[in-house]
């Protein structure tokens, strides 16, 4: 289809005529006096949660007080105690179905929408929307106002994908009426550390 | 003389219960978008930035599309380029055929749809799963999309319990959104374990890092390509934005003017190839280029299929997407009808009050109902002028320009009060069709005036 390369960019050419300037994008975006506390509010907002880290608690004990029925736990995080298994020694996708809890690293935080990015960071990304609940660590250092700030800071890794998640996943296919956890997790909680 | 949209419209508004349902529900969307957009007080500024970034983008497409067909190939993607529909559909094909593929699964993509591509794969025999849910409800029906957001919007949970019943073998008579859901989420995990390969359509493509970006609140589209070894995507020329800092304004409009919600659940950026697997782009122009060419509507080329111009609409909101003849209903849906084929979809330019509702809300700033209007100017070019019409132009051109004879009509109009029903509001009277008649004054307003009877109004 090389023919159609050269006729598809042959025809831009052709069919462009006047052109417009790239704007100057200085735009300062929406700023929160206190970051942490919007962030928290628009994660419950979006159908999910954050909470904060009190100094000297145990990540692992606020995750079992929230999910005290999950079994199947996966995480490759160093300080993850609660965890049952490795995801990254599953080689099959598939092999992460049935994943009751996933708890993950996330780099960037965003206040106004609640977004966490998440450059792929385990051997199969399946694991963060196949996984019934999801927990998602956050230094609350790393949150910033709006997704201009975000797109500054943001990296990628050899992986080569990243995806900002905003609460559980849903739907309001049926009538508009929201249902959370179509095919991702059913629930998201950010813990700020 | 009534013109298809007119006539769909008149079956669709016989359900008067179903009819104020759907109106209120998409205000609400609309209501929800305001919510959104007054939360945040560079939304004007946002808007304007989005404008100019795409027209800047489009009409740099040449350099741009390039330079994102090198970046992703840098990352190991393959990109294929596809003219019109036709190659579009036979390099997916070729594609699966490569990977002996029988299912595939799909996130929702506006783009085939465009190239009618799963009746086209449906019959060489492959499985077309659609993951979206509403896209997979009407998948089951077999309807097209009533909506680009919300394909299934027109569709009442009853209808969804009976058709679930039927095909996921879900509880009689229960049609509970979540309950329905989550037979949904049981029957697609399935789909999504034992796919072949997965699909996306793409919500931008940035030239800079050969990124294909997409936001699905469901999940879909991750799942669909997390588990398949291959991912197809199936991408529209116009949908480049330079790079991430561009990225970054779109992402604070899309969802904002699409859902009312202050982002997507997900927002995912496609690099590369997951570790062993293959990633295909398709960049399709399928008459985008042509347009790049037309003054007058360049600026459908900015869309993001939001939507907003749609829940917002008058018409669109009491007749329908089905009331339109072409896949894309509402505001954006006539004029890239008009652009696509206009002997056969003039018929839609017909579904707009001019109140220019649509114009207002669109975050890329598409001037949507000045093209509608200069559609309507160019009909009698096409010859689909609306004859009735033409006759009345024609008429009210000889009256407002005879003066002594206008001012005798004008007389007579308030015979029309007591005129007997039948010879007002019958089938000569397009007009009077669902509106009534207001009461024609005793005497104009010339008269009045003459008369020194028009008072000038004290505001105190």
């Amino acid at each position: 289809m090389d023919n159609s390369k050269r006729d598809i960019l042959e025809n831009i050419k052709r069919h462009t005529s006047v052109q417009y300037d790239m704007p100057e994008i200085d735009i300062e975006g929406i700023q929160y006096p206190d970051k942490i506390s919007q962030f928290i509010l628009i994660s419950k907002a979006v159908g999910g949660d954050a909470v904060e880290l009190d100094p000297g608690q145990d990540v692992n004990e606020i995750i079992r007080a929230l999910y005290p029925e999950a079994k199947r736990i996966a995480s490759n995080l160093p300080d993850i105690s609660v965890a049952t298994f490795n995801p990254d020694d599953v080689s099959d996708p598939g092999g992460l179905n049935g994943t009751d809890l996933a708890i993950i690293q996330g780099e960037v935080g965003v206040a106004e929408n609640g977004c966490v990015w998440i450059p792929q960071n385990v051997k199969q990304k399946v694991l963060y929307f196949i996984t019934e609940y999801l927990v998602i660590i956050l230094d609350k250092n790393n949150i910033v106002n709006n997704m201009h700030e975000a797109y500054e800071k943001i990296s990628f890794n050899d992986k080569g994908f990243g995806v900002f998640i905003s609460g559980p996943s849903k739907t309001a296919d049926i009538e508009q009426a929201l249902v959370v956890g179509a095919h991702g997790a059913k629930g998201v909680t950010v813990i700020l550390k | 003389m009534s013109t298809k949209h007119a006539e769909a419209a008149e079956r669709f508004i016989e359900n008067k219960e179903q009819e104020s349902w759907h109106n209120e529900t998409l205000w609400l969307v609309r209501v929800k978008r305001d919510n959104m957009a007054m939360a945040v007080p560079e939304w004007e500024e946002l808007r304007e930035l989005a404008n100019k970034i795409k027209m800047h983008t489009i009409t740099h497409l040449h350099k741009y599309i390039q330079q994102f067909a090198e970046n992703a190939e840098a990352n190991g993607v393959i990109v294929h380029w596809a003219k019109d529909a036709k190659e579009h559909n036979e390099i997916v094909y070729d594609i699966l055929k490569k990977h002996n593929t029988k299912k595939l699964v799909k996130s929702k993509s506006m783009l085939t749809e465009e190239c009618h591509m799963n009746p086209y794969l449906i019959e060489k025999g492959i499985d077309v799963v659609e993951s979206d849910l509403g896209e997979r409800i009407i998948q089951f029906m077999g309807v097209p999309p009533s909506h680009i957001v919300m394909p299934a919007i027109h569709i009442k949970r009853e209808a969804v319990g009976k058709l679930f019943e039927e095909v996921l073998h879900t509880e009689k008579g229960n049609s509970d959104p979540t309950y329905l859901t989550r037979a949904a989420r049981a029957h697609l995990r399935n789909e999504f374990l034992t796919a072949d390969v997965g699909m996306t359509g793409a919500n931008f493509g940035v030239a800079e890092t050969g990124d294909v970006v997409v936001c699905t609140n469901e999940g879909n589209a991750d799942m669909g390509t997390s588990i398949p070894k291959v991912h197809i995507v199936s991408m529209g020329i116009e949908k480049l934005v330079p790079n991430h800092k561009s990225l970054s304004v779109y992402t604070r409009l899309l969802a904002r003017s699409a859902t009312g919600q202050p982002v997507t659940s997900y927002t995912s950026h496609f690099r590369k190839p997951r570790e062993g697997c293959e990633m295909h782009i398709v960049l399709v122009d399928n008459g985008r280029s042509e347009i790049l060419s037309n003054p007058e509507h360049i600026q459908t080329l900015k869309c993001i299929r939001c939507a907003a111009c749609m829940n917002t609409c008058p018409v669109y909101r009491r007749s329908g997407g089905y009331s339109y003849t072409y896949f894309i209903p509402g505001p954006i849906g006539i004029n890239l009808g008009m652009l696509k084929f206009p002997e056969r979809y003039y018929d839609n330019v017909s579904a707009c009050s001019l109140c220019y509702s649509c114009n207002n809300v669109c975050p890329v700033k598409i001037d949507l109902a000045d093209q509608i209007y200069r559609w309507r100017q160019n009909l009698d070019s096409l010859g689909k002028a609306d004859k009735m019409k033409k006759l009345m132009s024609g008429g009210m051109k000889f009256l407002f320009t005879h003066p002594s004879i206008y001012y005798n009509t004008l007389k007579m109009a308030p015979a029309a009060n007591i005129m007997p029903r039948f010879m007002i509001y019958n089938g000569l009277n397009e007009w009077g069709k669902g509106r009534e008649l207001p009461r024609f004054s005793g005497e104009s307003f010339t008269q009045m005036w003459k008369k020194g009877k028009v008072q000038r109004k004290n505001n105190k």
